[in-house]
């Protein structure tokens, strides 16, 4: 913002009486006196619940009104005082005192005016200023910024010996002077002025004694040869406005908002209500809000949030278009029962796999959300209960029925099996996971196997004593968590033969799985939902209410952008979907026949969740689609050339329940149960 | 059905469903083998998973009036014995949610070495 001190910071010093406009007449009586024009004065001086519209209307009639009458405009020349009534064609003007605000609408007030400063709309500021009896800044904190700025240590450092006792603490000042002063310092010596910095640091820096090890470094810095050295090496701007802007930044935090308004501030106040709403859309489920995610506002600007949120005016709300709500369509390519379904890491394939014996790997083409059929992989003597992609997607593990002693490792690429893991033919070996190498994986079972094993099928390692019933291997690498069957969760460390407990339910934990950061763990647990831990504090975070399962296996999935869904089967024929943040269900998608024992979300496709179930059926959720007709012929119109943003529309009613539509790709109706 | 979720008790000794190996219950959780049931001897435990109930029945029996359901496997189906639900007798109340698995209907077996029970 630009800085106009002088005669208008007399007229703001004005306002400091805490009484202003206190000798006025009440407002009645100048409504009596003015005809027409300032109509609207009635409104604004009864009460608080004014908007900044009404009030620079208020202004900019004020203003005809008085140029009309041939008056001048004291506010703006700085002639006046502005405190005190004009005159106007004989008739005492005194609009401006009329304006009664409460301290909300006066920190309203400043904060409207601070956004317009830094618009440029410097007149309109002052006017407004004027009018309301308010002030953006202290006039003394204007002086010290004004410093700052221009680079005026000297002037800087005097009128921060003025603000001290508006202060809050005076290590603060200390602080303030320091920070001042370091750049003062850092300026000499990209200047070249060696012995400068020394006078500055010896006898300006080191007697405020304070924070010692930022002196130590900052004498350091003195045996850089070259101004590009000493930035690189200190990250710092250089000197300059941009430099000195953020260096009143990092000063303004220190200065109580009486005195001076944090900078942009009304910028950040609607930067962090987006960012609310963002956070509370049950249905967001699209990747242009990165930025909103980021704590640290610093250097984020409001454009930003406005491409992200396409419009400021109304309240951010996703509706289903990005949202796995509606079924594209449905495979019936199993003879039976399908029991498990996995997406591979990297979006590409998925497997599914049920009570037929057979796995089958389909290609995924993430545009259409269409599945192809890849392999269909015979072999197991067994049903097959659970599957476990590699983390570069080439290998799956088959895990079959626990009396089937023996689990299969497959090349999902080329559809040949890369190894049998059979070590005893009592051995059940109902579930396994890769480590991060990609060679090694652990697998478990009901009868107490454990074992750790490589590409050859051999065993490496074995742990005894624990009935493992569902196995994930940590982020870090080293610990695998396995549920058993005391109903808890352990963490063991094969190599190092240690374990140690995390979690207990006090029902079975029928399945669970692990959130991409490794932090956080879903459990199925019997009767009684679905249950979100917290594994850093061992804590149990949530519970998600609706899905029922208590006779069958039921897998759930973290899903969608930002891992911020969750799903899950259910015995009622249902597939549930959660926000993280809420117990109750986002949506209850209906259309299976039986029951619902697995799903799995798309990892690279957010909008793409696949269940399989009883009914010997695969299920492909999508957008809904009408959502995807549009952007189809978006696409096609443009030829690309539309952003993600124009499927935002806002002709979208807000989605409580979903409405089916009729038309289904495939022959089967969705039926409501 | 998909696939059955089976809990387990661990223990040293292990009683299983004679028909599908599913795990029942364990020799700590026995509390009396001197029961009879349809097919011969009969044990009493008071904890015992894995298992789907009927409705409840009105049965008399040589120790008087109970109300109990039947007891299946929840793996195979296959019936195993009785649970109690009320017992009118007041010197036959401690019966109350215990179950009677007929002897004959499920085997005995060798937990893990590290379990105990």
């Amino acid at each position: 913002m630009t800085l106009n001190h002088g005669a208008f910071i007399d007229i703001l010093a004005s306002w400091e009486d805490p009484h202003y406009g206190g000798a006025s007449p009440p407002p009645r009586k100048k409504l009596k006196r003015t005809q027409g024009g300032v109509g609207c004065d009635e409104s604004c001086s009864s009460g608080g619940g004014k908007t900044e519209e009404s009030l620079g209307g208020t202004a900019s009639m004020q203003h005809q009104t008085e140029v009309t009458n041939g008056a001048s405009v004291p506010q703006l020349n700085g002639s006046s005082d502005g405190g005190s009534a004009v005159t106007v064609n004989g008739v005492k003007d005194e609009t401006k005192k009329a304006l009664k605000l409460d301290p909300i609408n006066r920190d309203m007030v400043r904060l409207i005016g601070q956004h317009l400063a830094n618009l440029g709309f410097q007149s309109t500021v002052e006017q407004l200023m004027a009018e309301s009896g308010c002030r953006l800044d202290h006039p003394e904190a204007r002086r010290f910024k004004s410093s700052v700025v221009e680079g005026d240590w000297q002037a800087a450092e005097a009128a921060l010996l003025e603000l001290q006792s508006m202060l809050n603490n005076t290590t603060h000042l200390t602080e303030m002077r320091f920070l001042i002063l370091e750049q003062k310092y850092m300026e000499l010596l990209e200047r070249g002025d060696d012995i400068g910095a020394l006078n500055c640091l010896r006898g300006e820096i080191s007697p405020l004694d304070h924070n010692i090890s930022r002196v130590h470094r900052l004498s350091s810095l003195i045996f850089y040869n070259n101004p590009a050295e000493l930035k690189k090496a200190t990250n710092w701007l250089g000197s300059g406005p941009e430099s000195h802007m953020a260096l009143m930044e990092r000063l303004s935090a220190y200065l109580p908002p009486s005195v001076m308004l944090p900078p942009r501030r009304l910028e950040r106040l609607v930067i962090q209500s987006v960012q609310h709403q963002v956070a509370t859309c049950e249905f967001h489920n699209t990747s242009i809000e990165p930025l909103l995610k980021v704590d640290n506002l610093e250097g984020l600007s409001l454009s930003d949030v406005v491409v992200s949120s396409s419009c400021l005016l109304t309240d951010h709300h996703c509706g289903k278009e990005h949202f796995p709500s509606t079924c594209l369509y449905t495979v019936t390519e199993h003879m039976d029962e399908v029991l498990v379904a996995a997406f591979s890491p990297n979006g590409r394939y998925l497997a599914t796999a049920g009570k037929d014996f057979s796995l089958l790997i389909w290609n995924v083409d993430n545009t259409t959300l269409k599945i192809s059929k890849r392999h269909c992989l015979d072999g197991h003597n067994f049903s097959i209960v659970f599957l476990s992609w590699s983390h570069d997607s080439t290998k799956i593990i088959a895990c079959m029925h626990e009396d089937a002693s023996e689990l299969i490792v497959w090349d999902a690429e080329r559809g040949k099996q890369v190894c049998k893991v059979s070590d005893s033919t009592s051995d059940s070996l109902t579930c396994a996971c890769w480590y991060k190498d990609n060679e090694r994986f652990v697998c478990g079972g009901l009868r107490g196997q454990f074992y750790l094993c490589n590409l050859e099928g051999a065993v490496l390692e074995r742990w005894e004593g624990v009935r493992v019933q569902s196995l994930a291997v940590h982020a870090d690498g080293k610990t695998v968590l396995a549920s058993d069957t005391h109903r808890r969760i352990r963490g063991y460390q094969l190599e190092t033969v240690q374990d140690y407990s995390i979690l207990q339910e006090d029902h079975g934990i029928m399945t669970f799985s692990l959130d991409t950061t490794g932090r956080f763990a879903l459990l199925n647990v019997t009767t009684q939902g679905l249950h979100l831990w917290d594994l850093n504090s061992r804590t149990l975070v949530r519970r998600f209410r609706g899905a029922t399962q208590k006779h069958c296996t039921i897998h759930s999935c973290f899903g969608g952008i930002n891992q911020d869904f969750i799903a899950s089967g259910s015995e009622d024929h249902k597939v549930y979907i959660w926000h993280r943040n809420q117990e109750l269900p986002v949506a209850v998608l209906s259309g299976h026949q039986l029951p619902v024992n697995c799903v799995t979300w798309n990892p690279v496709q957010p909008s793409m969740l696949v269940s399989v179930s009883d009914d010997r059926t695969i299920r492909i959720w999508g957008p809904s689609q009408t959502n995807r007709l549009n952007r189809d012929a978006d696409a096609a119109s443009t030829s690309g050339g539309l952003s993600d943003g124009d499927d935002d529309e806002p002709d979208s009613p807000r989605a409580s329940n979903f409405q089916f539509p009729h038309s289904l790709i495939s022959g089967l109706d969705i039926s409501s149960h | 059905m998909g696939r059955v979720f089976l809990e387990h008790l661990g223990g040293a000794r292990l009683f299983s469903c004679a028909n599908c190996y599913a795990f029942l219950t364990n020799r700590k959780h026995l509390k009396s083998d001197r029961f009879t049931g349809a097919t011969g001897p009969a044990f009493l435990f008071d904890k015992v998973v894995n298992l789907t109930y009927s409705e409840m029945q009105d049965r008399e029996m040589l120790t008087g009036h109970h109300v109990v359901r039947d007891v299946f496997c929840k793996n195979c189906e296959s019936m195993l014995g009785w649970f109690y639900e009320f017992a009118s007798a007041e010197n036959q109340r401690y019966k109350e949610g215990h179950v009677i698995l007929e002897k004959a209907l499920v085997v005995e077996t060798e937990g893990l070495h590290s379990e105990t029970a």
